[in-house]
């Protein structure tokens, strides 16, 4: 009995302190307050079943990611909720054309003053693969090893998804900053 | 995305996230330094990173959610035959916090007009100078019993008792012999490897000494009350004569969980 009240303890001691994170990137992985905390729950539920798998001293965060993207995901294939079947080759183009844009022409330059809300959709719209990538990483801060272990992927692809997922996440925010005005240029 | 061969491309990103080995960093750094492109380049990922880092803002986890896996794991308990702690009970503190929460607020408030809160504001400056190598740590080390050995060769007034954190992630930094408000206090500091600290010290005082906290919470018959200073949480309990703060600049809820990890009820 004694045991068993033991490793509740240490089961609690090392996964309550990260739920917040879990819940901020189940929320952004599923697009919804409701599935998060599905996703979670279910999470919490798996990591203690299998906790004796777990070998203390070892990162926490990355296991619990690892199961909460597991079931995010079979999740998201169950109620085919991934739209991400549209093509984003113009986005990347529009990075391009942004990239060789003439330094004179000042209102394609400056720093876009987005808030959280403006973000959340960027980032929502982007394919999952590279939102989860940014979420890791970026969000996170999970080293490129950690994260590729989470999303199951060699680190090369998890760099590539990085790399895709900043460049679009930019342009979609840049676009939206200069057609709302949050494009902030030269001393301004 | 084509990337052009002439341009570091990818390398990019493991510049900016620090990832390049010190040679290959010092010629793409020079790359750039000499190409408005990837200059542009540079400056659009470092954008895109900064703004889902800092602004993006935090969902805070809704009660009814941490109710619910304490209950999924009550009833894994129970069906492998495992004790489950009484669900009521839990529930009774829950919604016990809650309710103090709110009152707890304006105390606390009034509290920092009387300035009653010089140990929760000399508790976040030390967190704050830890962070920045302004107070620095007198015992380096990542070893707990080591450092507790350090303070018992400095003969303070209470036996010091280091917290292992390592299995949550944080790694211990160090320590020093400091004083908190003229008291002496043994100080230990912590980080993990994505920055984040934590500071821990022990002194000798009571807790009615502090002013009303924002929040107060009770685990296992220990009182713990919980300050925000701007984005850092400072928790702080009773042991015996001692009194015990962890301050943190991480989540408030990983605080507050760190604290309920490491707490000693001493009657």
């Amino acid at each position: 009995m004694r045991d068993n009240e033991d490793r509740r303890a240490r089961f609690e001691a090392t996964t309550l302190p990260l739920m917040t994170a879990l819940y901020n990137v189940a929320t952004r992985l599923t697009g919804s307050a409701e599935d998060a905390a599905d996703v979670v729950q279910d999470t919490y539920l798996r990591a203690y079943r299998t906790f004796d798998n777990f070998r203390p001293g070892t990162n926490a965060r990355a296991w619990l990611f690892t199961i909460l993207y597991s079931v995010a995901i079979n999740r998201q294939q169950r109620t085919r909720r991934d739209a991400n079947n549209v093509s984003f080759d113009d986005v990347e183009e529009r990075f391009q054309q942004y990239l060789e844009a003439d330094e004179s022409d000042e209102s394609e330059f400056g720093r876009f003053e987005l808030n959280s809300p403006e973000i959340d959709t960027a980032l929502r719209d982007l394919p999952e693969a590279f939102r989860t990538a940014i979420l890791l990483v970026d969000v996170q801060e999970l080293s490129y090893e950690d994260a590729a272990a989470v999303a199951g992927c060699p680190v090369g692809t998890l760099r590539s998804r990085l790399f895709r997922g900043r460049r679009l996440l930019f342009t979609a925010l840049h676009d939206y900053a200069r057609r709302t005005g949050y494009l902030k240029t030269g001393d301004g | 995305m084509s990337v052009d061969a002439s341009h570091p491309g990818e390398d990019l990103d493991r510049l900016l996230d620090g990832r390049l080995e010190p040679d290959r960093a010092l010629a793409v750094q020079a790359h750039v330094a000499d190409c408005p492109r990837c200059r542009r380049e540079l400056d659009a990922i470092r954008q895109a990173r900064t703004v889902v880092r800092e602004r993006l803002r935090e969902q805070p986890v809704p009660p009814s959610l941490r109710a619910g896996v304490m209950d999924a794991l009550d009833r894994a308990d129970r069906e492998g035959a495992r004790h489950a702690a009484p669900r009521r009970r839990r529930l009774q503190r829950l919604s016990m916090g809650l309710g103090l929460a709110a009152a707890a607020v304006l105390l606390f408030l009034l509290g920092r007009v009387l300035g009653r809160d010089d140990f929760v504001r000399a508790a976040a400056r030390d967190l704050a100078d830890v962070r920045t190598a302004a107070l620095p740590l007198e015992f380096v080390t990542a070893d707990v019993a080591e450092l507790e050995r350090a303070f018992a060769r400095a003969q303070l007034p209470f036996a010091a008792r280091v917290f292992d954190f390592g299995m949550m992630g944080y790694a211990l930094a160090g320590g020093r012999v400091h004083r908190i408000e003229g008291r002496t206090s043994a100080l230990f500091a912590y980080r993990t490897d994505d920055g984040r600290t934590v500071v821990c010290q022990m002194y000798e005082g009571v807790i009615t000494e502090l002013p009303p906290p924002a929040e107060q919470h009770e685990r296992n018959g220990i009182r713990f009350h919980v300050y925000r200073e701007g984005s850092l949480t400072l928790v702080f309990w009773q042991e015996g004569r001692t009194l015990c703060v962890l301050s943190s600049d991480g989540p408030a809820d990983e605080a507050i969980e760190l604290a309920y990890a490491k707490a000693v009820r001493v009657d």
